[in-house]
């Protein structure tokens, strides 16, 4: 009874109080029996804000972990490839941190005009905000596509990467070259009289010309593969373990320092096997990373799709502020993740 | 006995008279069932559901671990009930059927059982009612944790039935054996299951993690500081803590070792591995990376799986010693300083995988300590008991089991945290001997404990004492006739996950005592059968509790038997900790925390503090 | 119920725990159910370590327990008189149960930190005695052959057939061509995860001739459990002659394709 009269008393002060501002928990018909509970104040968070920081929390964790996994992965590695080999570009991935930056700021923007009751303000920055995120996942699209155009897989059976110019990428090429679709282009090729074509296309086709007649060589030797792999896709100088030609005078043309595109940038239908070491692991991590990342970037625009449908008055700051929270952290996991994918 | 009956007519001070007897289950018709029972968004229903779907699961498990004895005792030989039961031809046991069932044996015991048995069915009953709130913070995000156990129990269950059978590379799933698809019969589809039903386990216990956070954080009746928590609601706290920080780093690992399995990038596996003569396709990776991010989680989580039963135990042991907790707050540092610690010796797990061998020694050096505040938690149980009025309760009994037992235990790990030793004992049957301590013997052990104890808040009913008591002697007696013994072989130097080792000359001789420890696990497995009648047939018909059956402190007494929705019918207010037992001058052998301060109590607990 | 023999028979189940648990050590090795024989130089002063910690514990799990059934004993409500002591603990309790534990451990870990280096940190500065990869399931091992060096054309190849000279530094190269096995030699306490793509070195010093059991201790699929191979420690004499006897059936027949791909 005692107890009852206390609480009582205590109670009396606020009666109407929840203790909690988010009504979001509490289903008015589940509980009609007890009375509305008043409760200790804890930290200074409404229960929405304080999940949403221990959620972030745990995606800390997540991230933390593939990053350590990349960072073991790396440097555990023999080789690995510099950006350019793997045909990243570091303005068109700065380009898109920018425009994510621009996000995080335009959400801003959007809270601050729902806080203040400017509700179609409030929309169009929240409509900015989904669609610079979109603009993200576009340009995103677009570099995975330029990576899978260069055979470049996380995964064997499509990708056309290969670790060494060894007896194995020897005979992909050839695999490559003797598919009946890739004969009857060939042979188109061979056939198109020279004057039709460019200079740097007629080199180029004598070039390809030396490739093939070096891979169906029955004495071949293995550095005539490294020639090979060199003329298909020849990766840029800077190369720690770089293939050398052993100053080899090679009669399809010296291109040993300066750049000449290779045979599959000037025959686009080739996709011959190209050797990049440290390919592989390099795309598995590289899409594990990235792809986790536009993971969350999608569900961001999901999230703000749904908040579009609402009026984004003071009511739904709370909410904003949420999303908000979440999308300044997706935005930092690309900022880390921007420096160590393409400028180390 | 004695302390059940007498205290159904105590008024608390707290208790309301108003209706007495609303906690009685009574009937109700099928569609308010579905709505009330399945798709409930009430915590104590959740938890319910938690603990029915736990508590079979056990029988699964424990049936698994009865096929893995049968054989390790009787090899080759038909495996009598169990064998048509699981495997295919005939009754007798393909060797690779052996690597699934002690596999799927740890899978369901860890992932089905006890985590979600501790954190879902007894965080979700007791925390609201224990802090004094109507529900959880999110109770549709706890609906969605209980329901995320169902595509688990689904991939996990499926894994058996299909082509090439269930995950074969043990719980703790190494690479390359669980990425080559080629390495291993199972590693074909179950393998893949497997990791999908882990990452659901993870889904669910996320989703429950942060919400016991917020709820403990901001959900708390008026006058409930953080230090007067009960043992329980720090101990599902810590661990909340732990599993939304450890858990992600696996999820992230099962992401990439799903990755290996089905588009092949080659995280895991090694340049030029080959396996069954096939060359693997891609490679660059290394398979001590997945046992890292594995133990990362993993080390956590065996604390995980033992910490709320601690908690747990605490407040049974000073509710049946009539005594307040010796050492509250060395005790709550104390599970702080096990979570903190346990963050930093993974590595105990692979002293000899290969890993450098001087982080071998800063591991060992970080294991040894963390025995401290295991010792500490140890030594302060033994001051509860100590000076206290022990009541022998079934809950009590199971209580101080879990102590006995966790020293065991824990003493073993010991031996295994001494590199030098770690090199002949590791992979044998003492590390088999050590889990089995700290996990049936102490956690399983404490959640039997736990049942008994809350059961009466959970349907308004008592347990029988007499089968209660009955069921711990013969539980506490075959287990350690199964368990202990594990320590003897694993002298011996006897390798787990062999499913048979009687062809070397040097454990050849081994046989009968396996034999014997199997029996012992028969009849462990044999008791149960008088909890699980017990137990139902309590439900039903068990004696009527009343709010307080035990004459304990905690805030969840002062509520109905079984609760209702929105849990209190009045507002408690907190005016002390939990554990005011035997408080000199009281008019009663113990305060509730709702009950209001009278003038000497409160100057004893001035005094006090 | 309450009676007081109840709490008399639950302390005694509660004492069986260390007497019975103490006696099972004790009689164990009565009936060979113990470390089994060791033939190491390394071994002694592990079975010490094991031997060290055993009796610690001991002392540690006897006292444990037996205040707890001590406790159980005297303090059984039925028993006891007058109401519980009411205390919320003692610091300084607290602090010599957690300083001297510590001091313990602190002291273990230090112990043991020479043998561990011993055995797994300060490699014989030599060339490894043979090589051993482990594939599922066997062991393969390849010695140097006549020129003393592995990776030459002249390579012994064998299987699961171990060969070492006793009182001598081995040095073992060890590595795995497909999943995770781990080299044991219960008798010598050698013990070391096969890591595919990882070469790592295992070394040790037989004692006694004898013949003795190579077990694996990884999980490697189906076949674990029958991945057996042997040791056999012989005199120098023995060994060369066996080697020589080996050379010479190998250069009969023509080494394995697979030991070829294995020379790499
Ligand atoms: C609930 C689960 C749980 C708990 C609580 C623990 C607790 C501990 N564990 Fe255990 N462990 C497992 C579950 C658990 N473990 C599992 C499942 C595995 C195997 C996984 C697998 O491979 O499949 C494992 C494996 C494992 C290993 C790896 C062995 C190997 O594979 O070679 C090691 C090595 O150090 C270890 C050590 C410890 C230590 C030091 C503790 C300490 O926390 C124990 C501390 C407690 C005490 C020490 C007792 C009380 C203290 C006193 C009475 C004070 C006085 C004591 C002294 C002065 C010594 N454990
Ligand atoms: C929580 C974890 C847990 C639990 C409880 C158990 C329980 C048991 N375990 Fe297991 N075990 C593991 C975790 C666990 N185990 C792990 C992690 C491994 C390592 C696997 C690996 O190597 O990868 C292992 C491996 C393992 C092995 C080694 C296999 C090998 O290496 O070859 C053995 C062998 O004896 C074994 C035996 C047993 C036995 C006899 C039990 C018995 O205690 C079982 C008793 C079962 C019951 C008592 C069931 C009770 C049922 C109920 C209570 C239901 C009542 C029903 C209702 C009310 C509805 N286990
Ligand atoms: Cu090889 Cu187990
Ligand atoms: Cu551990």
């Amino acid at each position: 009874m005692n107890a009852m009269n206390a609480s009582a008393i205590s109670l009396s002060q606020h009666p109407d109080h929840h203790g909690h501002d988010s009504h979001d928990s509490h289903p008015h018909d589940t509980h009609g029996h007890g009375p509305v509970l008043q409760y200790q104040p804890g930290l200074p968070l409404t229960r929405g804000k304080l999940i949403m920081w221990l959620f972030l929390s745990t995606e800390i964790m997540f991230f933390a972990a593939l990053l350590g996994a990349y960072v073991v992965l790396r440097f555990g590695a023999s080789v690995w490839p510099k950006p350019h080999h793997v045909h990243l570009s570091e303005p068109i991935g700065a380009f898109n941190t920018f425009v994510l930056i621009c996000s995080s700021v335009t959400i801003v923007l959007a809270l601050e005009m729902a806080r203040a009751n400017k509700t179609t303000a409030a929309k169009l920055w929240m409509v900015a905000t989904l669609l610079l995120g979109s603009l993200f996942l576009g340009v995103k699209g677009y570099e995975y596509a330029a990576k899978f155009e260069h055979g470049i897989y996380p995964w064997s059976p499509r990708s056309r990467v290969f670790e060494k110019p060894d007896l194995y990428y020897g005979s992909a090429v050839r695999a490559r070259l003797g598919e009946p679709a890739m004969i009857d282009l060939l042979k188109e090729l061979d056939d198109t009289p020279e004057s039709q074509l460019t200079p740097e296309v007629v080199l180029a086709r004598r070039r390809l010309a030396k490739v093939r007649q070096m891979v169906a060589s029955p004495d071949q030797q293995p550095f005539d593969l490294a020639v090979v792999a060199d003329q298909i896709m020849p990766l840029p100088v800077e190369h720690a373990t770089a293939i050398s030609h052993d100053g080899t005078d090679t009669p399809v043309g010296g291109h040993g320092g300066g750049h000449t595109s290779g045979l599959n940038d000037t025959f686009p239908w080739l996709k011959l096997p190209a050797v990049i070491p440290g390919g592989t692991m390099w795309a598995s991590t590289y899409f594990l990373l990235t792809g986790f990342h536009a993971v969350h970037v999608m569900v961001g625009l999901i999230v703000f799709t749904i908040l579009l449908l609402y009026k984004l008055g003071p009511k739904r700051a709370g909410m904003i502020e949420n999303a908000g929270l979440y999308w300044h952290f997706v935005d930092l996991v690309w900022i880390f993740l921007f420096p160590l994918l393409y400028l180390f | 006995m004695a302390t059940a009956t007498s205290s159904s007519t105590l008024v608390t001070g707290a208790a309301l008279t108003a209706s007495p007897n609303r906690q009685a289950p009574k009937p109700r018709p099928v569609m308010e069932f579905l709505s009330t029972y399945v798709f409930s968004k009430d915590h104590k229903v959740i938890g319910l559901q938690f603990l029915f779907s736990t508590l079979l699961w056990f029988l699964i498990g424990g049936l698994l671990a009865l096929a893995v004895r049968w054989q390790i005792a009787w090899p080759w030989s038909d495996v009598p009930v169990l064998g048509k039961l699981f495997a295919q031809q005939g009754g007798q046991m393909a060797p690779e059927f052996y690597t699934m069932l002690f596999t799927m044996h740890a899978t369901v015991m860890i992932f089905l059982v006890i985590i979600p048995i501790l954190a879902g069915a007894f965080g979700n009953f007791l925390i609201p009612l224990m802090i004094g709130a109507d529900d959880m913070a999110f109770p549709t995000l706890n609906m969605l944790s209980y329901w995320f156990m169902w595509p688990a129990f689904f991939f996990f269950g499926a894994s058996f039935f299909v082509e090439g059978g269930a995950a074969s590379s043990g719980w703790t799933s190494y690479p390359p054996l669980s990425t080559n698809v080629a390495a291993a019969p199972g590693s074909g589809l179950g393998q893949t299951l497997w990791l999908l039903g882990l990452t659901m386990v993870g889904v669910s216990s996320m989703l429950g993690s942060v919400n016991y956070m917020t709820t403990i954080i901001l959900m708390r009746a008026p006058g409930m500081t953080m230090f007067r928590l009960p043992m329980t609601i720090w101990a599902m706290f810590i661990t909340a803590v732990l599993q939304a920080f450890a858990l992600p780093v696996l999820t992230a690992a099962g992401f990439m070792q799903l990755a290996d399995r089905t588009i092949g990038t080659g995280f895991f596996s090694p340049e030029g591995n080959m396996v069954n003569n096939a060359m693997a396709s891609t490679g660059g990776g290394q398979p001590l990376l997945w046992q890292h991010l594995f133990w990362f989680y993993s080390h956590p989580a065996v604390y995980i799986m033992i910490l709320p039963a601690m908690g747990m135990v605490s407040d049974i042991m000073t509710c049946f010693a009539r005594k307040p907790l010796f050492g509250y707050r060395p005790m709550v540092y104390s599970i702080a300083g096990i979570a903190g610690l346990g963050f930093i010796v993974w590595g105990h797990h692979m002293f000899i995988s290969g890993m450098n061998p001087a982080l071998g020694m800063t591991f060992m050096v970080s294991t040894m300590m963390i025995a401290l505040p295991s010792a500490v938690k140890t030594f302060n149980w033994l001051g509860t008991v100590w000076g206290g009025r022990i009541q022998f309760t079934t809950a009590m009994l199971f209580a101080l089991s879990f102590v006995s037992m966790f020293i065991i235990g824990g003493l073993s790990g010991i031996f295994m945290a001494a590199t030098p030793v770690d090199i002949f004992i590791h992979d044998t049957y003492f590390i088999v001997a050590h889990f089995h301590y700290v996990l049936f013997a102490g956690t399983a052990m404490g959640v039997w404990a736990a049942i008994y104890f809350w059961f009466p808040k959970m349907f308004g009913r008592t347990m029988n004492e007499f089968w209660g008591k009955a069921h711990f002697f013969l539980t506490f007696i075959f287990l350690n006739g199964t368990f202990f013994t594990m320590h003897i072989l694993g002298a011996v130097g006897f390798p787990r996950r062999l499913a048979d080792a009687y062809h070397y000359e040097t454990f050849h001789h081994l046989q009968p005592l396996n034999a014997f420890m199997t029996w012992c696990a028969i009849g462990m497995v044999a008791s149960q059968i008088i909890f699980a009648i017990n137990f139902f047939w309590s439900m039903f018909f068990g004696p009527i509790a009343g709010r307080n059956p035990w004459r304990a402190n905690g805030l969840e007494w002062t509520a109905p038997s079984p609760p209702g929705h929105g849990n209190f019918d009045f507002q408690p207010v907190v005016y002390r900790g939990p554990y005011e037992y035997s408080v000199p001058g009281a008019d009663k052998d113990y305060l509730m925390q709702t009950d209001p301060p009278n003038a000497a109590a409160a100057a004893l607990a001035a005094a006090a503090h | 119920m309450g009676s007081r023999w109840t709490g008399i028979f639950w302390s005694f189940v509660f004492l069986a725990v260390p007497v019975l648990g103490v006696a099972t050590f004790a009689v164990a090795p009565a009936f060979d159910i113990w470390l089994p024989k060791d033939v190491s130089s390394d071994g002694a002063t592990i079975d010490s370590l094991f031997m060290f910690i055993l009796i610690l514990t001991g002392v540690v799990f006897v006292i444990t327990e037996g205040l707890l059934f001590w406790f159980l004993w005297k303090y059984d409500a039925a028993k006891a008189t007058g109401p519980a002591t009411y205390v919320h603990g003692n610091h300084t309790l607290e602090v010599v149960w957690a300083v001297i534990p510590a001091g313990v451990l602190l002291f273990l870990a230090i112990y043991q930190m020479n043998t561990w280096a011993n055995v797994k940190m300060r490699r014989p500065a030599m060339s490894p005695t043979l090589e051993v990869v482990g594939r599922q399931f066997e062991w393969r091992l390849r010695y140097p052959g006549r020129d003393g060096t592995l990776g030459t054309p002249d390579d012994l190849f064998l299987v699961n057939d171990l060969h070492v000279p006793v009182d001598e530094d081995i040095l073992i190269q060890l590595k795995s061509m497909d999943v995770l096995h781990s080299f044991f030699l219960p008798n010598l306490r050698v013990k070391q995860d096969a890591v595919p793509g990882m070469k790592i070195p295992v070394w040790f010093k037989a004692t006694q001739t004898g013949q003795f059991d190579i077990v694996c201790a990884e999980l490697c699929g189906w076949g674990h459990y029958k991945m057996a191979g042997q040791i056999t420690i012989e005199s120098r004499k023995d060994f060369n002659a066996w080697l020589e006897s080996m050379y010479a059936k190998q250069e009969a027949t023509q080494p394995e394709p697979a030991a070829v791909a294995l020379a790499e």
